[in-house]
Parts: structure tokens; C-alpha cells; sequence
């Protein structure tokens, strides 16, 4: 079993096992074909340059769109013209940090500074938002539901399974940020 | 279009300046980055975050200490704001600044939208 996230004098420690670790590069992996997948492959190689992406579409996907969401409420038009300006970079961003957070993931024990924790964050946040929306979460009472399952003797379905490993991101997640919101208040 | 105006600055650079020797720079700037536009009022620009079920608490508060810069009370402050009353305005400033921010808070996973301060 890993051992929680903890902020120390060398930087912020941390410990999983190697099936662990397999798991949630895995699931990084995983949100970066969903986010690689859907970019255009015919692009204009001008609008590239400049971050430009004049096919941006607002995603079909439920958990895409929670990873690219709308930038402005109630305003379809808007919305579409500010994907077009910023959705290229967003998604480059937040492959940037899930690979950045499997490289990370490749070291045992972890011992990682602020910054690399951050980006560690960044990734395992994605993967929850999707975990969370194949998981039909959609209020805090739909979390709270959730969080009792944490036999892993029970994973007999794939929705326990699921839930189980949302569980489990959301533990390496919050000691991940005791440890970052420690060093906020006391930096080295 | 006043969305344009945060790429249209990047475009001088890459069309050939050659007809005119005489450059009105304020024409062209104003031109180009649309600030006659935002300049004409004085309404800011805010971001709101949104809640939802999946950002755990203490992240959203290491995410508005961290980027905003903010002390940890205003941050707890406006992540209690996002979690209990479904949204909180946590920036403002000029359109490009809205949009920057937005933008950020979408890489850090939180949902967050801009619009105009006096919009309801």
C-alpha cells in the first residue's frame, strides 16, 4: 500500500508501490490520448504557429469538455471564440503535466519539489474530473456515496473498480496537497 | 471583434510593412490591439470558479494561493464562497487579464468563466 504524501525537509516524500504506480501512469496515459485524439490532424500550419485553432469545437465527450470547458457561460459564440484562441495551448498544458507526472511516477520512493508536485497535481486532478464523470458524479452527495467503497475485495464490476481507483486518486491527491499547502505556510 | 484582440497583436509582425514610410503608431496600435475599445470604459473584467463535486477543497485553495498569490485566509474565503454558494468572482481586471486567468484556472482542472463586472 503507498504511503501518504508528506512534506519534509528534503522536499515532499512519498511512496507507492510499483502496481500503483503502473495504474496511474496508466490512467495519465490515458487522458492524453483523450486529449491528443481529437486534435485536428489537417491543421493550418500558420494558425499553429500563433496557437491558433480556428476548427476548435466545443467537445461531445462529457469528461473532454470537463477538461476543456467553456469560458464563458450562457455564450455559445464566446465560448467558441475563446476555444479558438486557447484550447491548442490548454490541451499542450495539461499533456505537458501528465506526462511530466508519469516521468515523475518512474522514481521510487518520490521526493519532489513544490513545483514538481504541482504538476503532479495538475495530472492527477485530470484524471479525477474524468474518473468523475464516467462515474456519473455529479453532486457532492454523488462524492460522499462514493467514497465509503474501499474494499478492493468488492471491485467485482467495473463501476466498484472505478470507484475504487477514484478513491485512491483522491487519497494520493489530498496528501499531495497537505504536504504543498504545508510548505505554503512554512517554505524552506 | 473584441475577442480577437489578445492574437490580432501578434499579426504586425507577420505582414510586411511597406506601402507607408510614415506610420501613424497610435492608429496602427489602436488598430491592431483594440484598445480604443477597452479603454472607452472603465468596466472590469471578472473570472468566476464554479463548484463542483470532483475538486477536493484543499486544492482549490492551494490553487488560488499558488497562482493568485493570494494569503491562505482570502483563499480559504473564496474557495468556502465556490463550495457554498456555487460560484465566487476570484479576479478582475482588463479582458486579456480575465482571459489569462480563465485560462489558467482551466489547466489547473477548476471550471472558471470571465465576463464583464456589471453583467448580472
Amino acid at each position: 500500500m503507498a504511503k501518504a504524501f508528506r512534506k519534509t525537509r528534503k522536499g515532499i516524500a512519498g511512496e507507492l508501490e510499483r502496481a500503483e504506480r503502473d495504474l496511474v501512469r496508466r490512467l495519465f496515459e490515458d487522458v492524453i490520448s483523450m486529449l491528443e485524439r481529437t486534435a485536428a490532424a489537417d491543421e493550418d500550419p500558420l494558425a499553429a504557429l500563433v496557437g491558433l485553432d480556428t476548427n476548435a469545437a466545443r467537445p461531445e465527450d462529457s469528461a473532454l469538455l470537463r477538461l476543456l470547458p467553456d469560458g464563458v457561460k450562457d455564450d455559445d459564440g464566446e465560448s467558441l471564440e475563446f476555444r479558438r484562441l486557447t484550447e491548442r495551448s490548454l490541451r499542450e498544458d495539461k499533456v505537458a503535466a501528465l506526462r511530466a507526472g508519469a516521468l515523475l511516477l518512474e522514481q521510487n520512493p518520490l521526493l519532489l519539489t513544490p513545483e514538481q508536485a504541482q504538476l503532479l497535481a495538475r495530472a492527477i486532478n485530470d484524471v479525477r474530473l474524468v474518473l468523475a464523470d464516467r462515474l456519473d458524479i455529479e453532486t457532492d452527495e454523488d462524492a460522499q456515496a462514493l467514497h465509503e467503497i474501499d474494499d478492493w475485495s468488492q471491485a467485482e464490476d467495473l463501476q466498484t473498480y472505478l470507484a475504487l481507483v477514484y478513491n485512491f486518486m483522491t487519497w494520493l491527491q489530498e496528501s499531495l496537497m497537505q504536504s504543498l499547502l504545508a510548505g505554503l505556510r512554512q517554505p524552506e | 471583434m473584441e475577442a480577437m484582440s489578445s492574437t490580432i497583436e501578434l499579426l504586425p509582425a507577420l505582414s510586411p510593412v511597406v506601402e507607408n514610410t510614415v506610420v501613424d503608431v497610435e492608429a496602427e496600435t489602436e488598430r491592431y490591439t483594440g484598445t480604443s475599445e477597452s479603454t472607452a470604459t472603465d468596466v472590469p473584467w471578472v473570472v468566476l470558479v464554479w463548484n463542483d463535486p470532483v475538486n477536493l477543497m484543499s486544492y482549490v485553495s492551494y490553487v488560488f494561493q499558488s497562482y493568485f498569490g493570494y494569503p491562505e485566509a482570502k483563499a480559504n474565503t473564496l474557495m468556502l464562497q465556490v463550495h457554498q454558494q456555487g460560484k465566487s468572482v476570484v479576479s478582475s481586471g482588463t479582458r486579456e487579464e480575465a482571459e489569462r486567468d480563465t485560462q489558467a484556472m482551466h489547466s489547473f482542472g477548476l471550471w472558471a468563466t470571465f465576463r464583464k463586472a456589471d453583467q448580472a
